[in-house]
């Protein structure tokens, strides 16, 4: 008799621990990126690419980004990172950002006194396919140093 | 002994009467109030909603018989007077045209979750599941709405230094006592977001503890984890298919403070909107309406919607 009524009230205790659906959602750090010390320019979304990406910048790229005259500073340093887009899992009608796809680093250097030079490198990471396109390298630069910085306060 | 017990049970049970019947004389009845402006969806939408939305969302509840009947009838009034302050579709232009979106993006979301309607609301009503057909119904409808395709193509307004001059003497403060800083811009980017909803796109932001706890995969957050999200306008879609942001719109902040903020989840809301950083919200029940959707919705992710995740 006891120990039906132990059984039972294991049973019962069981019962209402797998009733509790508020399960812990898995943080996926590997989806972040430091940028080190340089600074948000824009976010830019590409619907047809699926992919969502950040283009931060050193001071001097900021700079560039935010004046009225877009026009290369030297000693400027652009990051570009891509992600492949996913929807947010807690809410249908937003979609964020998951695996990372790609690294763009573009550096503006002096050639010599009159003119400078662009040193662009295209890094594949997790999200990049075999099959995906290598971007092609003079569009990203122009690409990259044609973007003007988001405004905010 | 034996008799002694039956007297027991005898007493008990008239007790359970007395006290049944009491509760049938202080039970609440729910009242229908008039409808005012109800919402207007087209029809298929509109019967999922009457049938299973509308006995606690609207002024037109249908209480069945065993509704009335206490300590139920507590239960159903606690709840129909609980969602008709969430949302009324009897009152449904009480809400702003943005507002009213939002709501229904909200609820193809609860319903998605199957936090809506209620389990036990389904139980006493087997009528009311939204089976997957007419949850795709709803969804397909959300995304006809107006904001769901929202371009912004005004020209983008640059920070004055008039609006930079009055921010410098003093900072906005929200109702609940949460100060606008700029001290994110120099913390790390935890995700990128394109809302369809309203139609935005949004950076955000994590301090060094929000961040560390990512890393380490920890949850809850620890109190002192602070998340800021910018939010933009969308501009048009170029020839490559790049939709870059147009017009700054509001910077919403999350501060985890376990005990200060336990009435909302633990978390301290703000909203601070447009260039000059208005304090969002009329009284301070506004961070109730920012609780409440994240408590129903992302209770898995320690009430935060933006953190990167599996």
């Amino acid at each position: 008799m006891k120990s039906t009524i132990s059984l039972c009230i294991i049973a019962l205790v069981l019962l209402m621990l797998s009733c509790d659906d508020r399960n812990t959602a898995h943080l996926a750090p590997e989806y972040l990126y430091d940028a080190g010390n340089q600074m948000v320019i824009k976010s830019i979304i590409n619907n047809k690419k699926g992919t969502i990406s950040m283009l931060y910048g050193n001071e001097l790229a900021l700079q560039a980004a935010s004046d009225s005259l877009s026009k290369p500073n030297i000693g400027a340093h652009y990051t570009l990172v891509t992600w492949k887009q996913k929807p947010m899992p807690q809410w249908y009608g937003t979609n964020m950002n998951g695996d990372i796809y790609s690294i763009e680093h573009l550096k503006v250097v002096q050639r010599n006194e009159a003119r400078f030079a662009f040193d662009y490198d295209f890094q594949s990471e997790k999200g990049y396919q075999p099959g995906d396109d290598r971007p092609e390298k003079e569009e990203r630069i122009k690409f990259i140093t044609s973007q003007r910085a988001a405004v905010f306060p | 002994m034996k008799k002694l017990g039956l007297t027991f049970y005898k007493g008990a049970a008239i007790m359970v009467v007395v006290i049944f019947l009491g509760l049938q004389v202080s039970s609440p009845s729910i009242e229908n109030p008039p409808v005012t402006t109800e919402i207007s969806v087209p029809t298929d939408v509109k019967q999922i909603l009457e049938r299973a939305c509308y006995d606690c969302h609207s002024n037109e509840a249908k209480v069945e018989w065993f509704d009335k009947i206490a300590p139920a009838s507590f239960l159903v009034a606690h709840d129909v007077n609980e969602a008709r302050s969430r949302f009324n579709f009897s009152e449904w232009d009480k809400n702003p045209v943005g507002v009213q979106e939002l709501l229904l993006w909200e609820m193809v979301n609860a319903i998605e979750q199957e936090k809506m309607p209620l389990k036990r609301y389904q139980l006493a009503h087997p009528g009311g599941k939204v089976s997957e057909s007419e949850l795709a119904v709803l969804k397909q409808y959300v995304n006809t709405l107006p904001g769901r395709h929202k371009v912004d193509t005004a020209r983008i307004v640059a920070k004055t230094s008039s609006i930079q001059k009055v921010l410098a003497e003093k900072m906005p403060v929200s109702l609940n006592g949460i100060p606008y800083s700029a001290d994110y811009k120099n913390w790390k980017i935890i995700s990128l977001t394109d809302k369809f909803d309203g139609g935005s796109m949004r950076i955000v932001y994590g301090n060094d503890i929000m961040v560390k706890a990512i890393e380490n995969r920890q949850l809850p957050f620890p109190d002192g984890a602070r998340i800021v999200k910018v939010v933009w306008g969308k501009q048009a879609e170029d020839k490559e298919g790049n939709v870059l942001p147009g017009n700054f719109q509001n910077a919403q902040f999350m501060i985890k403070d376990s005990k200060k903020y336990s009435a909302t989840e633990g978390w301290g809301f703000a909203k601070f909107d447009g260039l000059d950083l208005k304090p969002s919200g009329k009284t301070i029940l506004f961070e109730q309406t920012c609780a409440n959707c994240h408590r129903l919705l992302a209770p898995e992710n320690d009430f935060v919607f933006n953190i990167p995740t599996k």
